[in-house]
């Protein structure tokens, strides 16, 4: 029986520095499917490996508009169309009155989908992940940086994976490999 | 593990010390409290309460607007530390979120019980009932609706973003021990959290994001509750200024809360080295600041009072100031604006001894300026009935003891079950810190 083909090839770092110079360099050697892992942020590599925080605020700011909206609109159409109701004469569409309410569920869309669009831009959750497999993998929640080759890059060949991540000042280099 | 970090999470997966034990039996046995005034409530009706008229509010919205105060003042600090990335955050945001989230918990009972028939409070739900009716939209009553449940996800929300990757941290820790029980719980709220720095990237963008909304939902928060006082006729409420007035004088509360609770955690976690001298001497000074303006504010309002109000304002005033609510009144300032002072004296801002009375006792300040407010601001009988005091029943003290049980049962759970200060905050801080030595 053949062995399944791995998942990918990975590299430990002790340092968050080499982490970063290591994403750059396989940027610039034409790596284009590959993660860095790491215990905190960093923001050096994230910006290396061509990440964008802008979609989460507008993902926030959209759903906050819509949700202000909706919140005023429910308001209008109970009390100006569906039941008005006259109280001593005062105008039934009282804007000012609407306005707390729309407030405070546009606050309230906007942080629900701020983090809703986090984790859907994140593809979370999702509690597996091939990269799990790797050894060691469980510090990278605690002091260790990781830089994955995923196999589905085009250019992906294990040999020359394993290569290139030993040019890299890793502590340790390995194929990940269902256990 | 990087050194520094490795007593939080012993401390949050160690086996209960006796003195963990002991605080959440009786936290437990004030939830059982809790319960039974609830029940008291439920089945006898509201007459188990004081209220009465003129006193149609009590303990309920004492109570609330108290607890309301602590949450804002204590979300505020940590939305304030996150987006400021200031260096105490690490420290004290996690558990500032905590206390806020638990406070906002306390008080979202009291408006649904003070209803009367707390089991119709989904009547103030906008949906197609067949009463054919639906909720007015002018009254600030239905604009707290929205509030508290705004608030409460909120701050679930901020407190849960920051959390995802410490859990996916004691996912691992307790894997590789061979927990694997406690692994999966912790893994299945960590979402699958595996460090990618892309994700990193999106998740400090949207932990800052929320922490921003928190900011205007305080504001609205504290505020909507002061309208419902604003908006009645009542001489004492009925003031342009209360919002303002709740909003700052509520601070000292939930600064307060999070310096006692601080100064109690870093000795019985053994993490001084996280929750620092610096962090101890930076936030009572910032409870010392908030007492300042809460001061500012009630010297406006006394000012206020006393010189530009006129006829029944100034005569409401003035029964709350220097009538039978007097003692409240002063009791208020004496405890959250002038004791907090004392910590401007250096020597007296690291001891405990001091910090906790200090900062528990400008909470219960802040709890005596409501009792002023809700109590005080309706002693006089505008009828020519005659007035009869409010003195509130063995009921509704249960409620206040067992939603303070309450409060502390979940922050010692929370205490046990996640890290108290933020790891992933410690492990950048320091790797920020390194880079800076090797540069020296």
């Amino acid at each position: 029986m053949t062995r399944p083909p791995p998942y990918g090839a990975i590299a430990e770092f002790a340092e968050a520095e080499t982490l970063v110079a290591a994403v750059r360099a396989a940027r610039a050697a034409g790596w284009s499917r590959l993660e860095a892992h790491a215990p905190h942020p960093v923001p050096d590599a994230a910006i290396a490996l061509g990440a964008r925080a802008a979609p989460v605020g507008w993902i926030a700011v959209g759903a906050g508009i819509m949700g202000a909206a909706i919140a005023y609109g429910t308001a209008w159409y109970l009390s100006v169309y569906d039941y008005p109701l006259n109280v001593g004469g005062r105008p039934p569409h009282a804007w000012p009155a609407f306005l707390p309410a729309a407030y405070i569920v546009g606050v309230l869309w906007a942080a629900v989908a701020a983090l809703i669009g986090m984790l859907w831009l994140n593809g979370l959750p999702s509690l597996h992940h091939p990269v799990f497999y790797a050894r060691g993998f469980h510090r990278a929640s605690q002091d260790r940086y990781f830089l994955y080759l995923m196999a589905e890059d085009p250019r992906f060949e294990a040999a020359s994976a394993l290569d290139f991540l030993r040019t890299l000042d890793a502590l340790r280099v390995s194929e990940v490999r269902a256990a | 593990m990087s050194v520094s970090t490795r007593p939080v999470v012993a401390a949050t997966l160690r086996p209960g010390a006796w003195g963990f034990r002991l605080g959440l039996l009786l936290a437990l046995a004030g939830v059982a409290v809790l319960a039974a005034a609830i029940a008291a409530l439920l089945v006898l009706g509201i007459g188990v309460w004081g209220n009465n008229i003129p006193h149609v509010w009590g303990f309920d919205l004492i109570a609330y607007a108290w607890w309301i105060g602590i949450a804002n003042a204590a979300s505020l600090f940590a939305a304030v530390l996150v987006l400021r990335r200031h260096g105490l955050r690490t420290a004290v945001n996690r558990f500032a979120e905590a206390v806020a989230l638990a406070a906002v918990l306390a008080s979202a009972l009291y408006p649904i019980l003070h209803l009367g028939r707390p089991w119709l409070f989904h009547w103030t739900v906008a949906y197609p009932a067949t009463t054919g009716l639906w909720p007015q939209f002018g009254s600030p009553l239905v604009w707290d609706f929205w509030g508290i449940m705004a608030h409460v996800i909120v701050t679930a929300l901020f407190w849960y973003i920051g959390l995802i990757p410490d859990l996916a941290t004691l996912r691992d820790r307790t894997a590789t021990q061979g927990r694997l029980g406690l692994a999966r719980t912790y893994g299945l709220f960590a979402l699958g959290w595996r460090g990618s720095v892309v994700h990193w990237h999106r998740h400090q963008a949207a932990y800052r994001l929320v922490a921003a909304l928190v900011l205007p939902l305080l504001l609205s928060a504290q505020t909507v509750v002061a309208l419902e006082f604003a908006t009645t006729l009542v001489p004492a409420w009925h003031q342009a200024r209360l919002p303002v007035h709740m909003v700052v004088t509520g601070l000292p509360s939930g600064l307060g809360v999070v310096l006692a609770m601080a100064a109690v955690l870093r000795h019985a976690l053994s993490i001084e080295r996280i929750i620092d001298d610096t962090d101890m001497d930076l936030l009572a000074r910032l409870l010392a600041c908030a007492a300042l303006a809460s001061g500012a504010a009630y010297a406006h309002e006394i000012f206020t009072g006393l010189v530009f109000a006129k006829g029944a304002a100034q005569e409401a005033f003035t029964a709350r100031a220097f009538g039978a609510g007097a003692p409240a009144y002063w009791g208020a300032i004496l405890l959250s604006v002038l004791l907090p002072q004392l910590l401007w004296r250096p020597g007296l801002r690291l001891r405990a001894a001091v910090l906790i009375p200090v900062g528990l006792l400008a909470a219960a300040g802040v709890w005596l300026d409501r009792w002023s407010l809700v109590v005080g601001g309706l002693l006089r009988e505008r009828l020519p009935t005659h007035a009869v005091a409010y003195v509130p029943t063995a009921a509704e003290w249960a409620l206040l003891a067992g939603s303070a049980a309450l409060f502390g049962a979940v922050l010692l759970l929370f205490g046990r079950a996640i890290p108290v200060v933020a790891i992933f905050e410690i492990r950048h801080e320091e790797s920020l810190e390194d880079v800076a030595e090797e540069e020296r």
